[in-house]
């Protein structure tokens, strides 16, 4: 029977190639979520990857939607939203499939948004940077402070892949772009659409094949590229 | 009389500008903050362009623009600039509309064609 106290949590993990590493990202969180009391969903969003990363994700009990184009990273976690809202989801939260989130700080991260009543929730890497590379932490300030000088947005971390939503912005937040920017024009939406933003601190693993899949601190200039033509052109939308 | 060409020429599209955007508002296709924001623009654009006689009359002399008098050519290139950017916007628009309807496809395409794949959906 479902109880009130039980929710419905979606775990998204939007994947491109990690055939290396989904396989135990996924037992892992399903090892964390299964000690809690909520009715939870592992899914996998295969970003038309060349190897098997889907096969591996399902063979360890996560369900897969595969991707007909290879979409970019905000592709894959708009797809991964929009099947946690289809199927009536909660909550849902996202994480990286390299392994670089700890499944204990996503479920704590359901618990704080559920205790909250925030609509997203972001786990900030850099509340407690240790363990982080120097270049590592400039990048990430970096962006924050674009996010926050551009969109007004004040992050100590918009670029972490680990977020949680409520229901409600589940069911409001939509945006335009497919790469990486996404994850600081979300924020700009989630404010645009009045859903409360929170912050709650996780600590990032950095193993070197999570260093190796993790985006470039060269890339921080196409994103704020992206970002400044996005914030230009819709000066005129 | 160039002042008023120029005027003439611009006064239509400035008006079907403004016409669309208050078309799009009232079917509920743009936000109020969005409406807000187009109008203003366009209204600067006719400000600027109706207000263009007294401008050149002033700035005409004056040493730090040393301008002259309104050209043909000034008629021309300053309407080109606003034809022009009233079909960058519309086509802007379209193709964003037409981006969103291919996303929107895709990750609903995906997301019915992996159902059969899994047998817990």
């Amino acid at each position: 029977m479902v109880t009130k106290s039980q929710k419905k949590v979606c775990i998204v993990i939007p994947a491109y190639n990690e055939s290396a590493v989904i396989g135990s990202v996924v037992s892992e969180i399903i090892k964390a979520l299964s000690t809690t009391p909520y009715l939870w969903s592992v899914l996998v969003v295969n970003d038309k990857s060349k190897d098997n990363t889907a096969q591996i994700a399902q063979k360890n009990g996560a369900i897969v939607v595969n991707h007909i184009l290879n979409s970019g990273a905000g592709g894959a976690t708009a797809t991964g939203l929009s099947y946690a809202d289809q199927n009536g989801f909660d909550v849902a939260a996202t994480m990286d499939a390299d392994g670089q989130h700890d499944s204990d700080d996503v479920v704590k991260g359901i618990g704080e948004l559920i205790k909250s009543q925030s609509d997203l929730m972001i786990g900030s890497r850099l509340i407690d940077s240790k363990g982080m590379s120097r270049v590592k932490v400039l990048g990430n300030k970096g962006l924050s402070f674009v996010t926050l000088v551009l969109f007004g947005i004040r992050s100590t971390d918009s670029q972490s892949g680990l977020r949680i939503f409520s229901r409600k912005a589940l069911n409001q937040l939509t945006w335009k772009s497919s790469g990486y920017e996404f994850a600081s024009e979300m924020l700009w939406r989630a404010r645009q659409k009045k859903l409360i933003i929170d912050e709650f601190p996780i600590k990032a693993i950095y193993t070197d094949y999570s260093k190796s899949k993790g985006q470039s601190n060269w890339n921080a200039i196409n994103i704020i590229k992206s970002l400044l033509k996005q914030r230009l052109v819709e000066m005129f939308e | 009389m160039r002042y008023l060409t120029l005027v003439l020429l611009n006064l239509p599209v400035i008006i079907l500008a403004l016409a669309n955007i208050v078309t799009q508002y009232k079917m509920n296709k743009i936000t109020k903050h969005r409406f807000g924001y187009q109008i203003l623009v366009w209204i600067i654009i006719l400000i600027v362009i109706v207000s263009s006689f007294p401008v050149y009359n002033y700035i005409v002399g004056e040493p730090i623009f040393d301008s002259r008098e309104l050209s043909l050519f000034d008629v021309v290139q300053t309407t080109a600039i606003v034809y022009l950017f009233y079909i960058v916007n519309d086509l802007r628009r379209r193709i964003e509309k037409n981006e969103k309807i291919v996303r929107d496809l895709h990750q609903e395409l995906s997301i019915k064609l992996s159902r059969g794949g899994n047998g817990k959906n």
